[in-house]
């Protein structure tokens, strides 16, 4: 698994990486993670279940996404995948400049891959273009795509100019039992909406901005609160400002993974305002902490929940507002399913087991196909991504591969000493004392 | 008791384990770096006096040339006096300590000692150097005022890197004389 974002950066891909892992050990893979560095945390750690890390010390550009140049990777992405005995390389999310690094570099070692997108793009302004070409190449010769949603496939398969049928859909999951509902928590002398995402303007938190005050102003009981930062807050925080709102609109901040459901379990509604959202896993762990879920209806969220769980609306504050209301006066006249029953429904939807077993079946597919050589990959990539672009990339393919050639020269693979596996097949976890594990965060290698 | 295997370094260059076992609580285990080359030797002096001649051959300038010389004398003398390790020798005494020294090529030799009580533990860890990934020995020392917790990480055998067989091996018989007492 390669990807730019992973623990302690918070976020829908990072912990999409975690549990797909955990269950894929729990499978019997043997799966490791390849990330940049965050900070001090660099080098090699090892997770619960002897979930390997790599941390690699690559420079960081932008948005926790690093700088691409092509080459500058392959040393140390080279020594992974040889000391680790990869066999299939999977990459994640199509923000990740790594990722593609990873794809790119493990075709040219003749590696399988498979690609996971996590969002949805646009086609029209300068910077969607540009991304989509460079997805274009990047997954012309990838074995294998995975989405998260039908609306995802749809979108990737637009942008990328793939075959449809080497494009699969596995959406993602929460674990039910981390979202149980508490109603115990809730406050019944009001109602409180809750939302938690990044505030940002993908999130819609300009809608948020203007429904506020509306509702509020409608509404006494009507409390708000918010989990999550970003450059948006300045928006809430005016509103807040300008009509009074301190008491009951409150700005949790950034939240850890592990005080969502805290926050959930006040809420009688979960309130979500994207704009645009492949899959979005906020409604799930707020249906399945049992409130009542009002989105947009944008994306691929309207195949998420079943409709009876769900109230959609168009994006634009009158919608939701209207929508809001509905639910609001069946939340009054108590006409609405109990959170317990909201909860064992959604439950056995959308498992992680679930989703490692699709997976697995991806990777057992991918596995079995044969890697473009070079001579074919370039016809490929002239004929798939343009005359220019696609001479461009070629030429760039040309020189991973001569790079390549250095760097075996160089670093023969004989001289790598093959890793020692901590899962998998022959994995020495379970033989590792639990306590000897829990005293060193770098742990020894028997 | 004397062994010898071949080991190689990280590098595929190959290196000589030399294990002493001075007794069932002692045992001294050397890694020998091959000697200096003369090849390599000549090939950088080469590359050193040919730069300076094509200097001198634009510049026609003599202080390039007894500057060239003076740089390859000095940069030999830096080399084997603070860089080139001869071996490096690990020895482990059960209920005292480890001694870690190194010997240079020069002749000049660097010792620490590690006390028993400050040592929690050896391990092998895995970490990123330059653009590999390598398995390293290092001791892991203890907190004073926690003894659960690592204060710090002292790496062994720095400059001759072996590999992860040759790392094994230290390791195992590091691991039989630190369980004895």
């Amino acid at each position: 698994m390669v990807s730019d974002f992973f623990y302690p950066n918070m976020g829908g891909v990072e912990s999409h990486i975690y549990q797909l892992s955990q269950c894929l050990i729990e499978k019997g893979h043997k799966v490791v993670i390849v990330t940049h560095a965050y900070g001090r945390r660099k080098g090699v750690r090892h997770l619960t279940n002897g979930l390997k890390v790599y941390y690699l010390p690559l420079q960081v550009m932008y948005n926790q996404s690093t700088a691409t140049t092509c080459f500058h990777s392959l040393p140390l992405m080279r020594c992974v995948f040889v000391r680790e005995r990869i066999t299939v390389v999977h990459a994640h999310s199509s923000f990740s400049a790594m990722g593609h690094d990873a794809l790119f570099h493990a075709k040219t070692m003749g590696l399988n891959t498979v690609f996971t997108d996590h969002s949805l793009f646009g086609f029209a302004d300068v910077s969607s273009v540009l991304t989509n070409k460079l997805l274009t190449v990047s997954l012309c010769d990838t074995n294998h795509t995975v989405c998260v949603s039908y609306t995802s496939k749809e979108n990737t398969v637009l942008r990328a100019a793939l075959n449809p049928e080497i494009v699969s859909v596995i959406p993602n999951a929460v674990d039910p039992t981390d979202f149980t509902p508490d109603p115990s928590q809730r406050l019944d002398d009001r109602i409180t909406i809750v939302v938690i995402s990044r505030l940002v303007y993908r999130k819609g938190i300009d809608l948020l901005g203007g429904l506020i005050p509306e509702l509020c102003l409608k509404h006494p009981d009507l409390h708000f609160l918010i989990g999550g930062e970003g450059p948006k807050r300045l928006v809430l925080e005016e509103v807040r400002e300008k009509y009074q709102l301190h008491d009951r609109v409150r700005l949790l901040g950034a939240l850890e993974h592990k005080d969502v459901r805290g926050v959930l379990v006040q809420g009688h509604i979960f309130l979500n305002t994207s704009l645009t959202e492949a899959f979005c896993m906020a409604i799930l762990e707020g249906a399945s902490c049992g409130l009542q879920v009002v989105s947009t209806r944008v994306g691929g969220i309207p195949e998420v929940l079943p409709e009876e769980l769900i109230t959609m609306c168009e994006p634009n504050v009158r919608a939701l507002c209207a929508g809001l209301e509905t639910v609001i006066a069946r939340q009054r006249s108590g006409s609405v399913p109990s959170p317990a029953s909201i909860h064992a429904r959604v439950q056995n939807l959308y498992t992680w087991r679930n989703v490692a077993e699709r997976t697995e079946k991806v990777y057992d597919r991918v596995a079995g196909e044969e890697v473009l050589p070079l001579d074919r990959r370039l016809r490929r990539l002239r004929a798939h991504c343009g005359p220019v672009a696609g001479s461009i990339f070629a030429f760039v393919a040309v020189l991973d591969f001569l790079f390549l050639l250095l760097l075996q020269w160089w670093v023969p693979d004989w001289v790598m000493d093959v890793a020692v596996d901590a899962t998998g097949p022959h994995g020495l976890w379970r033989q590792v004392p639990s306590s000897k594990v829990g005293a060193h965060s770098k742990s020894a290698v028997k | 008791m004397m062994e010898d295997e071949s080991f190689t370094d990280i590098n595929g260059k190959s290196i000589s384990l030399d294990c002493q076992s001075h007794s069932s609580l002692c045992s001294e285990f050397i890694v020998s770096v091959p000697k200096v080359s003369i090849g390599k030797v000549m090939v950088y002096t080469c590359c050193v006096w040919l730069l300076a001649y094509a200097v001198f051959f634009f510049t026609e300038n003599t202080a390039v040339l007894s500057s060239a010389i003076f740089i390859t004398l000095v940069g030999m003398m830096l080399h084997i006096h603070f860089v080139k390790v001869d071996h490096e020798s690990l020895l482990v005494i059960g209920s005292l300590g480890i001694q870690v020294s190194s010997s240079y090529a020069s002749g000049r030799e660097t010792t620490t000692f590690i006390e028993m009580s400050k040592i929690k533990d050896i391990v092998i860890n895995e970490a990123i150097y330059m653009h590999q990934i390598i398995y390293y020995l290092c001791v892991l020392l203890k907190e004073p005022s926690d003894p659960d917790a690592v204060s710090s990480v002292v790496p062994l055998f720095q400059s001759s890197k072996p590999r992860l067989n040759c790392l094994v091996k230290v390791y195992k018989s590091c691991q039989e004389i630190i369980s004895k007492c």
